[in-house]
Formats: structure tokens, sequence, C-alpha cells
């Protein structure tokens, strides 16, 4: 009897266990004389005293801006932002909704603000090679002025050039020339007919060709009749005939080059009409862009073009009648593509300074570097320079980019294309079907555009060591890494700097004002999240969301100022919505479908704690582990790993444990042992050595005989020297055990042994906390396995006496003798199976 | 036709079409079943081979010319009657296209005989109301072609004819009024011409001085009344001002000009070249009536020979 209170069912335990050890060995076992100390009810839960806060409500505190405690990843920041390196780039890590896009935001706002403002960019048509679109840079703010000149002069020109050219003065030069021309063609036709007819040939025009026949009196005379003549007159009319058809050919032959020289006239004064309405409609363009010699050159190349095609913009046969279907807005009338103006970065417009810093969410390859877009026209795809769209990189040109990395690294092709355009130093549009070579159709080909900008990526810790271990090109383009902090210190001062972020919550959100009670409640839970009572989280979206629903159960209750309450009931919603599988788990336990006592006391049986993590939301659960041993050949066999469901943390904790059993009990005999130790109806996978030392005792009771108290529970991993060491989710796992004994009621017994060096993680739920203060649950915090032991069976674990041995009758005496006659009985079997086959003996 | 199916109240008259041995201007084939659409009338397709040429053909010494004026072949019978079958073939099938579009019967004929001959024969068969359109275009020159026809050919009310820049039929009527009595004949002719696509209507006035086209400007409103789809322009002209006129004309980018042969703007004996060389669309000659009109043929010639059956 340990206890000092008297339990019913406690004595039988002792009973039996007195019975057990009569029949192994007869010793005096020897009890712990006093009950082990839980922890106090203090220990369990570092709570905020909201008269400490030195505030009555949030409206009493001015608002923080930015971040707290995160003074490394802000040096990181400023750093990165302030080096003209373009291969500094930065990486800011930390957990998701810490407030990292914000802070980097903040921070780089103001910088960005004070610096220069990057120069526009454009894709015109380039009019020598038309599949390569021509990259413009213009001052900033200057695009769109050259974009609504050209879209100004198009419009004036679509006007101007049709009345030009309808003019009395150009239709008058026209005739001119074909009259010229077709007098000249007809006179020399005319000449020879007249000729012809002179000679009494007549000159006839045949379905393709024109032919020649003797005529009398206007009429070709009829063959008999001219067959009727003497011969040398016929002869001379053949003669005659033969020598007017040379000379019709001579002239027919004249034609084309003569209709040629009609058209090199007509064309001279086409252009010469043109040029001087298209100089006109671009003079003020010209003069606007003097100071741009790429720009000057383009609009040259621009008006050039007009003159040559100046067709376009005369209406003529059927696009006449069309004209009340056509686009009024030159940018629409699809004849003018070509001299618009695909605007790729604009800056400076609206009054705007400094430069840009854009945050791309969704960083496909298209949204990052720009694509070629597509129409779809009578069945094929067709595009052009207009059919560009600006990607991130383009925005962000002379500023700064934010993206998130994971989004990023999902998005094909993304990832390879931002390095190349960095490394490169220029952004280059490409197809992703050309850039994998997987396509190969013709499509445009744009000059790439200079790149200057400073890159922040956005992930969590596990994802910028992936890609630091694994591309190579990552450490040399990413070289500032700002790490955000997911904790910081619990202090005074920190304790009211975070009441301050809180009061900027309430104030971004337009909340209602929290008392002093309910800051210090949110706080309480900041430590909660931590896992740490001496840290507080700084997850601001978690924050933020139970400040938030607060609010709104302030409001339920018609309240104006949030209190403790408030926020107490936000915790519980947001845990009853979240925790359907807890409940589903309870379940199961309390109606004895998964096995886990809560009382009496067991050999080779003991109550192991695992977390279940969901999202968010995590939950403790006990499970029984249970050890068997018997004689063999030195094997600890982990069922969990044998069946393929335990991961290698959970390996690597059994196998300490065997280092345990040989270190100290059998360090000069065989360890003549095969034990198997399993997580009872576990149907999942187990990792984490968190279970290590419940597996250890469980091992221990089996070796010793020694049963376990049920009513305790345990968690903790152990090393080879029989320390127990700190786990993760301690107060999850508390708090599962807890409401299994609650919901079978609560005796005084019950309790969870943790590792000492948890006792700082602590912050157990309210309800927890009153019971140990009530002495309905005790929590013990434990530094090694002698420790526990003797607490889970009430036994002494003994320590070796100056001859060697354990003292009798504890549990490591007990464990040490099971495996010295273990050892006895291996060497005897061994040595008859030897004689009987010489063969190994596998037990 | 037309003025003269206007005037006379008769709802039908005849779209003949005369097609010599060349390929025909495509606009002239349009015009001619435009103008058969707009009246409701049939159109008669009248394709002439030269007898002159067959004649021709049959010397052994003579021969063609290539347009191009680099090749020359030895012409015969056989090849000048195939060439002018494949002709007549190609230009049927035009016009067979053109009439189904516009749901317009179509009778299409093939005639070995002189030109104007075939022609005046053909109308004296239809009877008298024929407007002929010419499916060569007209090159210029003088008018003593049309003068010609319009006295030869009996059964003529119009020419319809095309200038080697024609390039539509669409787009508004222009009507050449210089004779307030013609005013509502004329304009009754174009709003039917001008109803197939729903064109607009010009009314262009024409007269000597502004004080002549002031008077008929004042008359012509009391016509045109409020018809919304009718316009009224001024050209105030002077005899052998031709160019002036054909460019007056081409400003109106109509679809289609009417006017009276004998007029300012086509004038009996005149020079039609600056005409032929601004108009955009077919000009429809309307024969002049009263006193200067040309005497109709005294007698009709003898039928021509027929080389094929109608087709």
């Amino acid at each position: 009897m340990f206890f000092k209170r008297s339990h019913p069912g406690e004595s039988a335990v002792v009973t039996n266990r007195s019975a057990d050890h009569a029949e192994t060995g007869g010793d005096e076992t020897p009890t712990v004389a006093a009950r082990p100390r839980p922890l106090e009810a203090s220990e369990l839960r570092h709570v905020v005293n909201p008269s400490s806060l030195g505030f009555s409500t949030t409206d009493d505190l001015s608002p923080i801006n930015g971040l707290i405690g995160q003074e490394r990843a802000l040096k990181a920041i400023q750093f990165g932002a302030d080096i003209k390196s373009h291969d500094f780039n930065m990486f800011v890590l930390g957990p998701p909704a810490s407030g990292k896009t914000t802070a980097v935001k903040a921070h780089l706002g103001p910088k960005a603000a004070e610096g220069p403002v990057p120069p526009d960019w454009v894709y015109v048509y380039n009019f020598e090679n038309p599949n390569r679109p021509k990259a413009l840079q213009l001052p900033s703010g200057r695009a769109r002025q050259l974009s609504k000149g050209m879209i100004a002069a198009l419009d004036e020109l679509r006007g101007v050039l049709p009345v030009r050219f309808e003019s009395e003065d150009y239709q008058t030069r026209r005739r001119a020339i074909d009259e010229q021309f077709r007098s000249g063609n007809e006179e020399a036709l005319d000449a020879l007919s007249k000729k012809a007819q002179a000679q009494n040939i007549a000159l006839l025009r045949t379905p393709t060709g024109f032919a020649m026949a003797p005529m009398h009196e206007g009429k070709v005379v009829k063959p008999e009749v001219f067959n009727a003549l003497p011969e040398a007159m016929r002869r001379d009319v053949e003669h005659k005939i033969a020598a007017l058809e040379k000379e019709l050919a001579a002239i027919l032959e004249r034609l084309p080059a003569t209709e040629k020289r009609r058209r090199q006239q007509l064309s001279e004064l086409n252009e010469e009409v043109a040029t001087s309405a298209i100089r006109e409609a671009l003079v003020e363009l010209h003069a606007s862009f003097s100071d741009v010699p790429e720009a000057a050159a383009y609009l040259e190349a621009a008006g050039q073009d007009m003159v040559r095609n100046v067709g376009l913009f005369l209406a003529t046969g059927d696009e006449e009648n069309a004209i009340v279907r056509r686009p009024t807005d030159s940018a629409q009338d699809p004849r003018f593509r070509r001299y618009l103006v695909n605007i790729m970065a604009s800056n400076g417009g609206s009054g705007a300074t400094g430069a840009p810093v854009i945050e791309e969410i969704n960083p496909t390859y298209g949204n990052v570097v720009g694509r070629v877009e597509h129409l779809a026209q009578m069945g094929t795809l067709v595009t052009d320079f207009l059919l560009i769209k600006p990607g991130a990189l383009h925005k962000a040109n002379g500023g700064y980019l934010l993206v998130d990395a994971r989004r990023l690294l999902l998005s094909p092709f993304a990832w390879e294309a931002l390095k190349r355009a960095i490394k490169a130093r220029q952004i280059r549009i490409e197809q992703p079907t050309e850039v994998s070579g997987v396509v190969s159709t013709q499509t445009l080909d744009p000059e790439p555009i200079p790149l200057d900008v400073k890159l922040v990526l956005f992930g969590d810790r596990e994802l910028y060591y992936l890609l630091a271990a694994n591309d190579p090109d990552f450490p040399r383009l990413f070289k500032v890494q700002a790490d955000f902090d997911d904790t910081i210190a619990r202090s005074s001062a920190n304790d009211n700097a975070y009441a301050r972020l809180i009061a900027s919550v309430v104030k971004e959100h337009g909340l209602k004002p929290l008392d002093a009670s309910a800051v210090a409640r949110v706080i309480d839970e900041g430590a909660r999240l931590a896992e740490d009572r001496e840290k507080l989280s700084i997850e601001l979206g978690r924050i933020s969301d139970i400040v938030r629903e607060a609010d709104y159960w302030s409001s339920q209750a018609k309240r104006k100022v949030t209190s403790r309450e408030h926020v107490a009931r936000a915790i519980e919603e947001q845990l009853q919505r979240a925790d359907r599988l807890r409940d589903r788990a309870q379940e199961t336990i309390t109606r004895g479908i998964v096995l886990v006592d809560t009382e009496g006391a067991a050999v080779g049986r003991i109550n192991g704690l695992s977390v279940v993590q969901l999202g968010t939301f995590a939950f403790g659960r006990p499970s029984r582990i249970t050890a068997r041993v018997r004689v063999g050949s030195g094997r600890v066999t982990d069922i969990e790993r044998e069946a393929k469901l335990g991961g290698p943390l959970h390996s690597k904790g059994v196998m300490i444990l065997w280092g345990f059993l040989a270190g100290r009990y059998a360090l000069d005999l065989p360890l003549a042992l095969a034990a198997t130790l399993v997580f009872e109806q576990s149907y999942g996978g187990v990792d984490g050595d968190s279970a290590s030392s419940a597996e250890l005792y469980a091992l221990l009771s089996a070796l010793s005989e020694v049963p376990i108290k049920q009513s305790l529970a345990v968690t903790g991993s152990v090393n080879q020297q029989g320390e127990v060491q700190a786990i993760g989710g301690v107060n999850e796992k508390i708090e599962g055990f807890f409401d299994v004994c609650r919901a079978r009621g609560l005796k005084g017994e019950q309790g969870v042994l943790i590792p000492r060096s948890n006792v700082q993680h602590l912050m157990l739920r309210e309800d927890v906390v009153e019971a140990v203060k009530d002495g309905r649950f005790a929590i013990y915090a434990v530094k090694t396995i002698d420790e526990g032991i003797e607490i889970l069976t009430g036994v002494k674990a003994g320590e070796r006496g100056p001859a060697g041995p354990f003292a009798p009758g504890t549990i490591n005496r007990r464990v040490e003798d099971k495996l010295k006659s273990f050892a006895e009985r291996g060497r005897s079997v061994a040595k008859s199976a030897g004689d009987d086959s010489e063969g190994s003996t596998e037990f | 036709m037309i003025a003269h199916v206007a005037q006379s109240g008769e709802d039908r008259g005849r779209v003949l079409i005369q097609i010599r041995s060349r390929h025909p201007s495509a606009i002239a084939l349009e015009a001619a079943v435009h103008i058969a659409r707009a009246f409701g009338s049939d159109l008669e397709s009248l394709f002439v081979e030269d007898a002159q040429l067959f004649d021709c053909a049959a010397y052994g010494f003579v021969r063609e010319v290539s347009l191009s004026g680099r090749q020359t072949r030895p012409l015969s019978l056989d090849t000048m009657m195939r060439d002018l079958h494949l002709a007549a073939q190609g230009t049927r099938r035009q016009l067979e296209a053109l009439a189904r579009k516009a749901e317009v019967p179509l009778r299409c004929r093939v005639v070995r005989d002189e030109p104007l001959r075939a022609l005046t024969i053909a109308c004296a068969e239809l009877g008298p109301w024929n407007v002929v359109t010419l499916g060569e275009p007209f090159a210029g020159g003088n008018s003593l072609l049309f003068k010609q026809m319009l006295s030869e050919v009996s059964g003529t009310t119009g020419i319809v004819t095309v200038g080697p820049r024609a390039l539509r039929v669409s787009g508004p009527v222009i009507v050449a009024v210089e004779d307030m009595a013609e005013l509502s004949d004329m304009l009754r002719t174009a709003e039917r011409v001008a109803a197939v696509d729903g064109a607009e209507v010009v009314l262009l006035l024409v007269g000597p001085g502004e004080g002549d086209l002031e008077r008929m400007e004042g008359e012509t409103r009391l016509v045109v009344e409020d018809r919304e789809r009718v316009r009224i322009e001024l050209a105030a002209v002077a005899h052998g001002a031709d160019a002036h006129m054909a460019e007056t004309l081409r400003k109106l980018g109509g679809g289609m000009v009417i006017c009276r042969f004998g007029g300012l703007v086509v004038p009996d004996e005149g020079d039609l070249r600056p005409l032929a060389a601004a108009l955009e669309c077919p000009l429809f000659l309307v024969r002049p009536d009263g006193p200067g009109a040309p005497p109709p043929p005294s007698s009709s010639p003898g039928r021509p020979e027929v080389s094929k059956s109608d087709f």
C-alpha cells in the first residue's frame, strides 16, 4: 500500500500481486514507502492574471503595426530588400498564417515607394519579322500615351485617307495616268486597226485573242470569194496579214510593261497622297517620342507600313456596304491590329510612385512569365502580338514579386521558368509545350524583356530545406533566408505586446473591444497553441479566428464588450465542431469495444498514449500496450514493425529497449530473451517513440511478473540509460486519458506519467486542472524508468548493492533473476539440442 | 421597259443580256439579274457568235495572236467553234448561278450573226419592252454605238452598260433628272430598283445653272414629299463638262446610275471616256421620249442563223 488513501480494489491487487510473488520466488516485496508526489495544479497551466495586464479593454491599447518577436526575420527582409543583386532573392519561411506576407508587404511597401518608378514596356508589331514582336522600353507612364496616340492617329487616318483618295485632285491625277496608258494602248491598236483597214484587212477579236482577215466594205470576205481572186493578189493579202500580225503581237507584248509602268505611277501617286496624310497624323506622336529613339524608329516604320498598306484605310467593294457593321473604334478594327500597342507593363499611371510590389496568388506558368494566347478562327488557332499577355514578372519588373512557393512548385513548368528568368535576367515568353519540346508548331517568339526584380518566396521550413537539398539552383538564387519563428518567449512585456496584437486584430476587423479577462484567455490559448507554457504562439491566423469567433458569441449575447466567457465559448465551439472523431474514439473505449482499463492491475499490460492529428485539431487517445516474454535467442519483436505498421521512429524506440535491458541486466550473461510488444487494437500506422517508456514498463512488468496499475497511463520516450525523455502533444495525451477516466468516473487513483522535461509544456484544460486540484486526477512527472515503474507498480525499482546484485524483491532484481533463469534454461536447451543434432537451436 | 413600263402601267418586261464572243463583265451580269428581279421580269441571255469569225477561221493562212502577244496559232473552224462553245457555256453557268440566287427565270440561247442584227431580231421577237444589257464593258469613245442601238433596235427601251472600273451593283440608286416631266417616272423606276436591296434613291437634279436647279429642287420636293429613302442632290453642268459630271457621279458612290440618253449626263454626240473611267457601277441609259428621240427602225431585219437550239 503506497497510496495514502485507500481505494476499493487496490487491496485486491496487492493481494494478488503478493500471491504471484509467492509463486515466482517467494521474496519479500519491498513496496514504495510514500506515495509519489503528483504535480500541483499550479504547475499544469500558466494563467495570465487579467489585472496584471494593466488595461480595461483593448480600446485602451494602441494596435501594433507589424509583428512581434520576429526581429531576426525582419532583419533578413531588410537586408534582402536593400542588397542590389539579382541572385539575392528571399525565401521567407515559417508556419502558415504567421503573418509572413503581411509583414513582408508592410516592410517592402515603404521601401518600394521610395524606389525609382520602373520604365514601361510594350510589344509592337515587328514590320521586318512579324513572328518576333518588338519589345519597346518607354519612360514610365508613356506606354499609354503611345497606345492612345496610335489609336488616335488611326482614327484620324480612317477619316482622312478615304477623303484624300476620293478627292477630285487625286481622282483627276489617277484618271490622267489611267487614260495616259489606256489611250496609249488603244491608240496603238486603233492605229493598227486603221492601218489594216486601209489595206482592206479586218482586225477581229476572238474568244482568246485577235485575228486578221481580208475585208471588203467593212465585212470579212468570204473565203470562196477570196479564193477566186488572182494568185498574186491573194499572196499580197497574205503577206500584208502576216506583217500586220507581227505588228499586233509587238503591240500586245508591250502591254504588260505598259501596265507595269501604269501601276508604278499609280503607286507613286498613292504613296505621295498617303504619305502626306500619314505624316500629318503621326507628327504629334513623333514629336512626343523624339526623346525615345526606339519609339521614334517604330513610328517611322509604322508610318512607312501604313503608306505601303494604305488600302487598309480605304473602303472598297463589299467592305463599303459593311461599313455600318464595322467597329467605330480603330482599336477594335481587325484591319489595324498591326498598328496597335500591347502594353506589358505600365508604371507611374494615376499618380503612382515608386517600384511595384506585386503578389501573384496563382503562380501558373502563364501568370508568372506571360503567355501567348490564341483565337479560334475557322477551325484553326491564330495569334498575333496583341495576344501576348503579361505575367507577374512584367508587372513586378523593377520592383518586388511575392509568390507562394508551394503553389509555384505545384504549377507545371512555373518553377523552372521563374529560375530561368532570374538567371538570364530577362523575361522570355515561350509556350510551355515549346519549352518541353513536345510540340513545335510555329508561334510568336517575342523579343525578351530585361528583368530586374527582387523575388520573395513564401513557404514552410520543410519546403525550404527540401529545395535547398534537392535543387542546386535554389541556394544560388535565393541567398536570403527570412525565418519566421512560430512562438515568442512569454514575459510580461510580451504578454502586453500580445494584447496589442489582439487589439490590432480587433481594429482591423472592426470588432467589439475585448476586456482584460478575454485578452488573458486569448493569451492562455496562445500558450496552449505553442504547446509550451513559457511560449506564446504567434500564428496570427489562429488568434484572429478565436478573437472574431468570440466577437460573434459576444454579439449573440448582446454584449458590447467581449469577455473571457465568450473567448472560452469560441474555443469550445471550435473544438466541438472538429471533435466528432474524438467522440467516436472515446465512445469505443467507454463501450468496451477498444479495451482500455482504467482500474485494476495486470502483468505485462500498460496504457500508452498517442495523439491523432486531424488538420489543425489534435486529440489524445489511450491504447493498450502488452508485452509477453519467454526464453529465446535474444530478440525483442516489435509486432507493429513486423506487420509493417510501425514507422522507423517507433522501431528505433523498441531497439533502444533492447539496449537498456542488455546494459542493465545482462552484462555478463547472454540475453536469452524473446519478447513481443504490441499496440493492441491498433489497425493503422504507429510512429514516434513517445510510447517507448510505456513499452519498457510493460516489458519489465512481464519479466518481473509485477502487475501495473491500469488506472495510470504513460507517455515519454526512453534512452538506453533508462532516462525518460520529452515528447510532443503532452497536453492532448493527458486530456485524452482524462476524458476516458472522467467518462467512467474519476476515483482519485487515475493519472498520467509524463517526462519531467515536459512539465514546462503543460497548458492543460481548465477541467483537468480542476480535477487535479480536487485530487480526482494526478499527473506524475518522472525522470527515470525506475521512478516510473515504482509509481506504476508500487514496488521499489531497486538499486545494485555493493556486491553487485539488486536488492531482493525489487523490480530490477526480479527482472535480473528472470533473465538469468532464461539464460540458464537457454544454455541447457542449446546443449541438449547440440547433443542431438549438432545444429543450432532457434528459440 | 422601266420608265416605259412604269409609265404604261405594265408590270412585266424583259431583260436581255447580249454577250458577244468575249468574256463578259461580272458586274454587267449582276446588273442584268438585279434589274430583272426588280421588275419581276424574265432574263434572256443572247450569246452572239460573230459570223465573221467563222469566215475568218476558214482561211488557212490566218493566225490568232494571243492577248499577251507571245503566242500565235493557226485558226480553224473547229478551234473557233470549240472556243465559242466553251465561252458560251462558261457565261451560261455564271448567269444560272446568279439567276438561281435571285429567283429570276432565265432563258439562254446562242445565235450566230452580226451582233447588232442579232439583237434587233431578239428584241423584235420578245416584244416592245426590253432592256438590253451589254455584257462587255464599254471602253469609252463616242456615244455613237448607243445611239445606233437605240435607233436600230426597235424593242429597246433602255441600255445597261458598265465601264472598265465597275465594282458594284449594290448601293444607292442615282437618278439623274434633267427634265421635270420625267421626274415621277424616273423616281418610280429608281424606287423599284432600289427596293431589291433596300437601297437609298438619290435624285440628282442636273441643270445648266443655279436658277434652274433651285426651281427643279422646289418641284422635286413637292413630288418627293416625305419619302425617307430619297435624297436630293444638285449638279450644275454645262454642255461639254463631261469630266465634271463623271466625277460627280463617282463621288455619289451609287450602285446604279439611271439617266436619259442624249442629255447633259450622257450626250448623244460626246466623248464618254471620262464617264467610262469614273463609273464604278452600271449605267442605265433610258431611251429619250418626245422630240429628238431616235426614230424606230422602219423594218425588221431577217431572221438570224441560229447555230444551236435554245437552251
